[in-house]
């Protein structure tokens, strides 16, 4: 069945060739990239199950044996991101049917829309793919190159602001993993990443180290951990809601993959775990401090997603099976249950006209829905039980009791302020815009209110009429399968368990790629 | 056990469409529910009484050892009891205390009920992490509940603080069981208990429980979030902050002792923090006028008194505890239930405006007496039997010489002093006839029903106390669990220091109520030790302004300070990495031949020239200097391809700059200080220096040969020659593909940026050159343009007079004439319809020879690009138009599906994604031909590459021509939106 594992990059692109061609046909072009999603979830969902089977798949593109060609694998963990990435991205694909439906082409004008949205599909599918370390890097380029399109829809003055941050700081990202990318292959000759496993530890330790830290730095800026994660929040809130949505879920996950893999399968044993430490303690204080300190919904949310990717890297530095297993886990739960929030709050702003709290107010009574719709992510996020945030949490700091030491101890500690100061900024939006009355919006104080930064972009736009259907069914569904993470925490949590496994004891990628003997 | 909940959570959720078919009536019907789950509780007596259990366990998450496990001891069946009991008559309370215009009833209904599953899921599970689960659960539900009145700031404020503070102890609490769960390696309460636990690392984790239960049972320092909950509506805090939630703590607390009773830090921190609830509550309790508040305080008070003796851990003041858990629970809820009742009737719950209920309400006030009786440990309510067994139990543990055990009994006879002194004052406060104040008329008189639950809870409290001897066997089974003892529960134990203490007590509480003039007056003085409340908003407003400010500081930089950021990571680490490096290559080879080194000198000194340029167009030819000087190393290492891809782009790459720059101002402006470019002069050459040397460090670490070593003898079996083209379309295809996908991408980018929101169409056309393609129409149009039309679609001043010279001038290029005198050159012109036609059939051949011979697809599409970038700047957008008049996004996309399809093909024919086949023939003397679909798929990104120049030229070029000839203005376009511009 290897087969199906080069159609979950194919098949984007060459719905994105399709939807070019037929650019005149708007409802060609909805049912080519609704379609071929469709049909690459399916295709990810079958590789899961054959994976979790069956082991290791890996496939030698044009026939070339690895190390000399490109090498395509899915092992769980792979799939499992598949499987996971699929569904967002058709899930907000459909939403943003739903808008362009009815508002027109203007905010995610279907032409450019589709064609940049699946190849930032096929870049994001192919990361998780990629068996070749230079391939990895053209699966970045295609997804930042799609994400550039993407964000600056519309080319509004702020966009192109937000752009040009995004675009220059991820540029200068690219050029260092390239960089790290020449030095590997300086020193080993090769770029399959099954033969850097075995060739990098044969490597001196210094060198191992330099290689080691020149790698991480590119993954780092992707997945926006402190201190290169201060570009995140100026760039992803000013994108069309459904942008945002799929770049705040799916993203700077590809970075925390790509950070899993390097600490795994290119440099086991955990020889900057202590570093990773730091850099996860850090990420959560002032990723979290920056939220609590945000007025408008999209930034608090882009703060939070910064801050909770200290708890992906918190159990990556562990790099114990239990600690890669919560990590797996609250990959899962961070993806799905952030690309939930922004499509909620698309559908706030809609209500509302605007997404800063300090001009939002009665949305309890004016969509009761919608609120629910909020509540309940916004309570995973925040880490309550019985949602998967907890989950995931608690499969973390169990992880941590486990290894133990002063600075594990702190970085739990820290993970559990994260996590109060995360509900507290949620139910502050809570109080503000679902409870307070539209009456209470004329000179209202509170002093939960009094240092909120203001975006200088918060004006009250138009209220949309409407609400379709379309994006209020996708955002319900998508909520449900937040929810429905904690009703599969048992096998979901096995399956993580199962990749975990996978990722401390290479051997069977390695002889996926390279063969019994070929060592 | 867990059907139990789902039977509250599957209710829950029909509720609010109950509520809209029976408004109020509602809560009598769902308290069934509770009331079942209490008989069926009350089924389970028998076997835990007895000291046996019901068990049950759902496996969940295996991987973490977390299961939906249940059980039910003595403990856990008695407050399964309480929960359920109390919750069935709060909310048969409920039915009366609602109006049925009252605002989300079904709301309200719907979590009310949901939280007594709640409450009874949190006592009865055995995993600690499903407890946990059920613990946050009812803080959320609290939340939800105390904001019911969401229209009420203050009501709101509460909820939220209790939700913060509620939620700070469970995330310590969670941390503390997670410890333990790990050192007892199971998620069973049953098996934490039982294992025998040592250690720093068990006392820290005994800490942060006791965080988490006290600041649900809102011990001190967390006390302050129960009274501002009082905001919430009456019966919830009948059931929340006095029967059930804050019962969770206590619990947690119970349930614990048996095994952790002993471990250091326990006793100690439970004893004190008990001690000063109890006072801290009860001194406040006193100083409230607002009825609920008095209750509120009083809870606290008795709260820390549970607290203490839960802890304490003997048999003795577990039997103790247990008790007084039963009467606190009766009385409260009772006392809660009165006062809602009061301010029902009355409108008020100050007690200064209420007067003479005593005789307006005769049977709330009997109510009130016995439950008021009951808290002040007045015999022979059952109140008075758990206090005496709480004396009894310290006095023993203090006379077999623990000092913790006076401490604890000197400090709970202090506060049940108060604890008298307050519940008088409630007493006098609620019913009395005062002198001073008119008698409070009743203004919404009901029909008595509202009395039933209280009434009820009452009855249990006389019930209880005179059935005490017989209560005692069910509540010794759990304090058994804590050892042995003798002590039982009675009404009358003959003359024994506890009854003493009570007489003490009963003495002293009656004197502080007679002086309560002078108690009130010196209460006054002492100032508020412990302001709880303002330090909470303190501590918001200082996490809020601490945020803010560090906020600021990280994000102030933009752009500039993001990058520094990168770059100064990388210097710190990878600097780091080469400085401590001890492994350096052997031999040092600086260059392979000269030419290189003064190649690179030319490039630094570019690329320094280009950062300080002031002129935009000076800093773009000095990049370009920097590009040229890679494709000159390249030339010199022997690698024709690159070299002349990269010269075809870089020479792209200055057309596409010059375009874009005609709409930016010429200059540059800096605005940044010299210190500020010495600091970033300094920084980025550290990082560029550091790669360096990083890169030579690598390089020197080599151990195996490359696998470029091979790829010579793989390009043969691709039948290729050319290793680099052969690596594009073959060995590496998969990267092209991808590649390829990057270029189309950016393409649509650049037309979105300049389109907005369509990007659909070629580059503008002759209108005449539509309808045919033959060559006699063209050069009729060539011959005789159509003045007027060129001149509205060039919109320039000079061509509004027919150009004498414009028929012969006209006739190199189709659409030459649109352009105005002073922008054509003759001979650039001619030039022009010289070479395209060559440079095509170049870019042809390129492309089929790539793979044997420098080229491919790549260098050829960029030979037709330029050539259609020769045609573009002679002739003006219309001469594109004719040049190339398909939508760039057709070509684009066909160049994808013929490089996507190739990939397909290679799965068809059986083979890998992208196998190549070849077709051979021998042609016999012409020689032997093979094509390959390797050649496909270098047709497709030689599409690619054209459709990519073309949509470039469409949007930088030739829209914004028609921008500029529109007298749009530079800035509108790029700060404002350029649909405004184009409408």
């Amino acid at each position: 069945m290897t087969w199906l594992v080069p159609l979950v990059v194919i098949l984007p692109l060459l719905g994105a060739a399709a939807t070019l061609v037929v650019s005149r046909n708007r409802r060609l072009q909805i049912l080519l990239s609704v379609g071929m999603l469709t049909i690459v979830t399916l295709v990810s969902i079958a590789l899961l199950v054959i994976v979790d089977a069956g082991g290791t798949l890996a496939v030698q593109v044009g026939g070339w044996a690895a190390p000399w060609g490109i090498t395509l694998v899915v092992d769980r963990l792979s799939a499992i991101m598949l499987v996971i990435s699929a569904l967002m991205l058709l899930g907000v694909l459909v939403y943003s049917v739903g808008q362009g439906i009815a508002d027109g082409d203007q905010e995610t004008p279907l032409s450019i829309f589709h064609p940049s949205y699946l190849v930032l599909a096929a870049g994001l599918f192919n990361v998780f793919i990629a068996g070749d370390l230079f391939n990895l890097y053209v699966g970045f380029e295609m997804l930042l190159a799609a994400s550039y399109v993407l964000l600056t829809l519309g080319s509004t003055g702020v966009r192109i602001r937000a752009g040009t941050t995004y675009i220059i700081v991820s540029l200068v990202s690219s050029v260092f993993f390239l960089g790290a990318i020449a030095l590997v292959y300086g020193a080993t000759g090769t770029v399959n990443l099954a033969q850097l496993s075995e060739r990098l530890g044969e490597l001196p330790g210094d060198v191992q180290l330099l290689l080691h830290a020149a790698l991480l730095i590119g993954f780092a800026v992707k997945a926006a951990v402190y201190p290169v994660s201060f570009w995140l929040p100026d760039s992803y809130p000013t994108a069309p809601a459904p942008v945002t949505a799929v770049f705040a879920g799916l993203l700077t996950k590809v970075g925390v993959y790509a950070i899993l893999r390097t600490e795994t399968l290119l440099f086991p044993g955990g020889q900057l775990s202590q570093v990773l430490l730091w850099v996860a303690l850090l990420t959560l204080l002032v990723g979290i401090l920056g939220a609590v300190a945000q007025a408008d919904i999209k930034r608090l949310l882009s703060f939070t997603l910064v801050s909770h990717i200290g708890y992906m890297i918190f159990g990556i530095a562990l790099a114990s099976l239990s600690g890669l297993t919560a990590t797996v886990f609250y990959v899962v739960h961070h993806i799905t249950v952030q690309t939930t929030l922004f499509l909620v709050t698309g559908l706030i702003e809609r209500i509302g006209g605007t997404t800063s709290i300090n001009r939002l107010a009665g949305l309890l009574k004016a969509a009761p829905l919608i609120s629910i719709l909020f509540f309940i992510p916004a309570l995973n996020l925040g880490g309550i039980p019985p949602f998967s945030g907890f989950i995931g949490k608690v499969g973390l700091f169990l992880a941590g009791s486990e290894q133990g030491g002063w600075l594990v101890w702190v970085v739990i500690a820290a993970g559990a302020v994260t996590s109060l100061l995360t509900l507290y900024a949620l139910m502050r939006v809570w109080n503000m815009v679902f409870w307070r009355g539209k009456s209470e919006l004329e000179g209202y104080t509170s002093p939960m209110l009094e240092s909120l930064q203001e975006t200088d972009e918060a004006t009250i736009g138009k209220v949309q009429s409407t609400t379709p259907r379309l994006m209020v069914g996708t955002t319900i569904v998508m909520v449900c399968l937040t929810v429905s993470l904690t009703f599969c925490a048992g096998p979901l949590m096995d399956l993580a368990g199962r990749a975990a496994a996978d990722l401390l004891d290479p051997s069977s990628y390695l002889t996926a790629v390279l063969g019994g003997g070929n060592g | 056990m867990l059907l139990v909940v789902c039977a509250f959570a599957a209710l829950a959720l029909a509720t609010p469409l109950l509520t809209r078919w029976w408004g109020t009536r509602v809560f009598s019907v769902v308290a069934i529910l509770p009331a079942a789950a209490f008989v069926y509780t009350l089924t389970q007596s028998a076997t835990v009484i007895a000291g046996g259990e019901y068990t049950e366990s759902v496996p969940w998450i295996p991987q973490l050892g977390i299961a939906l496990s249940f059980r039910v001891d003595a403990l856990s069946w008695l407050l399964a009891l309480i929960v359920t009991g109390v919750g069935a008559l709060v909310l048969l309370y409920c039915a009366s205390y609602f109006s049925p215009s009252e605002p989300a009833l079904g709301r309200f209904a719907s979590i009310l009920l949901l939280f007594a599953g709640i409450m009874y899921g949190l006592v009865t599970s055995d995993d600690v992490v499903v407890m946990f689960i059920f613990w946050e659960a009812t803080s959320v539900l609290s939340y939800l509940l105390i904001g019911h009145y969401t229209s009420r700031k203050e009501s709101r404020g509460a909820a939220i603080q209790a939700l913060l503070v509620t939620t700070f102890g469970g995330l310590a609490m969670l941390v503390g069981v997670a410890i333990l769960v790990v050192q007892a390696g199971s998620t069973s309460l049953a098996v934490i208990v039982a294992t025998p636990l040592h250690g720093p690392i068990i006392s820290t984790a005994i800490i942060l429980v006791i965080v988490g239960a006290g600041s649900k049972s809102a011990l001190v320092p967390f006390h302050f979030w129960l009274p501002a909950a009082m905001e919430a509506p009456t019966p919830v805090s009948a059931y929340l902050h006095a029967a059930a939630m804050v019962k969770a703590g206590i619990y947690l607390i119970a349930r614990l002792a048996p095994g952790f009773a002993d471990t250091p830090g326990w006793r100690e921190t439970l004893i004190t923090v008990g001690l000063i609830t109890m006072l801290v509550g009860g001194w406040r309790s006193l100083r409230q006028n607002d009825l609920k508040l008095v209750l509120a305080y009083g809870t606290i008070s008795q709260l820390g008194f549970l607290a203490l003796i839960a802890g304490y851990g003997s048999r003795d003041s577990a039997l103790a505890a247990a008790s007084l858990l039963v009467a606190h629970t009766l009385y409260k809820a009772a006392l809660f239930l009165t006062v809602g009742i009061i301010e029902h009737r009355t409108g008020t719950r100050d007690l200064r405006r209420l007067s003479g209920l005593r005789r307006s309400q005769p049977v709330l006030a009997v109510i009130a007496l016995v439950s008021v009786a009951s808290m002040a440990g007045v015999p022979p309510f059952f109140g008075f039997v758990a206090k005496e067994a709480a004396f009894t139990a310290l006095f023993d543990s203090g006379g077999s010489g623990d000092a913790w055990g006076w401490i604890a009994l000197v400090g709970i006879v202090v506060g049940s002093v108060i604890t008298f002194a307050y519940s008088a004052r409630f007493l006098w406060g609620a019913f009395a006839v005062k002198r001073e104040t008119a008698a409070t008329p009743v203004t919404h008189p009901d029909n008595g029903v509202i009395l039933i639950a209280p009434g009820i809870l009452a009855l249990f409290t006389v019930a209880a106390g005179l059935a005490s001897p017989w209560l005692d066997h069910a509540l010794s089974a759990y304090a058994d669990t804590l050892g042995t003892g003798d002590y039982h529960l009675a009404l009358w134990h003959g003359i024994e220091p506890a009854l003493v203490l009570t007489a003490l007590v009963v003495m002293v509480g009656a004197v502080v109520v007679w002086q309560r003039i002078r108690v009130t007056r010196f209460q006054a003085t002492v100032p508020p030790w412990i302001n709880a409340s303002g330090a909470y908003w303190q501590i918001i407003r200082y996490i809020d302004s601490f945020s803010h400010a560090i906020t600021v500081r990280v994000q102030r930089f933009g752009l500039p300070g993001y990058i520094a950021a990168v770059l100064g990571v990388f210097i710190a680490a990878v600097g780091a990495a080469t400085i401590m490096n001890r492994t350096w290559p052997n031999e040092v080879t600086l260059w392979d031949y000269p030419a290189q080194v003064f190649i690179a000198v030319a490039m630094i000194i570019a690329a320094l020239c280009a950062a300080r340029a002031t002129q935009r167009i000076a800093a773009v030819l000095l990049v370009g200097v920097t590009g040229y000087g890679m494709v000159t190393l390249f030339a010199v290492q022997g690698a024709p391809d690159l070299a002349l891809t990269q010269a075809l782009v870089e020479t792209i790459t200055l057309v596409v700059f010059v375009l874009v720059l005609r709409r930016l101002p010429s200059d540059m402006i800096t605005r940044h200080r010299p210190r500020h470019q010495v600091f970033k002069a300094l920084v980025a050459t550290t990082a560029g220096g550091v790669l360096g040397i990083a890169g030579f460090i690598a390089l020197g670490a080599r151990q195996h040969e490359s696998v470029s070593e091979r790829m010579p003898e793989l390009a043969l079996e691709a039948h290729g020659h050319n290793v680099v083209n052969v690596m594009l379309v073959d060995i590496r295809a998969w990267d092209t593909m991808g590649e390829i996908a990057v270029l189309v991408v950016v393409a649509t980018g650049i037309a979105s940026l300049i389109f907005v929101n369509k990007r659909t169409g070629g580059a503008p056309q002759l209108p005449q050159a539509r309808p045919t393609r033959q060559l006699r129409n063209r050069r009729a149009i060539v011959l005789e343009p159509d003045t007027r039309s060129a001149t509205v679609l060039n919109g320039d001043s000079s061509t509004l007079l027919p150009d004498p010279d414009a028929p012969t001038r006209g006739a190199f290029l189709i659409a030459g004439r649109t352009l105005s005198a002073r922008n054509r050159s003759i001979l650039v012109e001619v030039l022009t319809r010289l070479l395209f036609h060559p440079a095509i059939v170049l870019s042809l051949y390129l492309l089929f020879v790539g793979h044997n011979m420098p080229g491919g697809g790549f260098a050829g599409g960029l030979v037709a690009g330029l050539a259609l970038v020769t045609r573009y700047l002679a002739g003006g957008r219309y001469e594109l138009g004719e040049a190339l008049g398909i939508d760039a996004g057709r070509i684009l996309g066909t160049g994808i599906l013929l490089a996507t399809g190739t990939a397909l093909l290679g799965l068809f024919l059986g083979g890998e994604v992208l196998q190549s086949t070849w077709f051979q023939q021998d042609l016999g003397w012409v020689g032997e031909i093979s094509i390959g679909t390797t050649t496909l798929f270098d047709i497709g990104v030689y599409l690619v590459v054209v459709g990519l120049i073309l949509d470039v030229l469409r949007s930088l070029g030739a829209e914004i021509d028609r921008h500029l000839d529109e007298g749009v203005q530079a800035n509108d376009t790029l700060t404002d939106s350029p649909a405004e511009a184009n409408r």
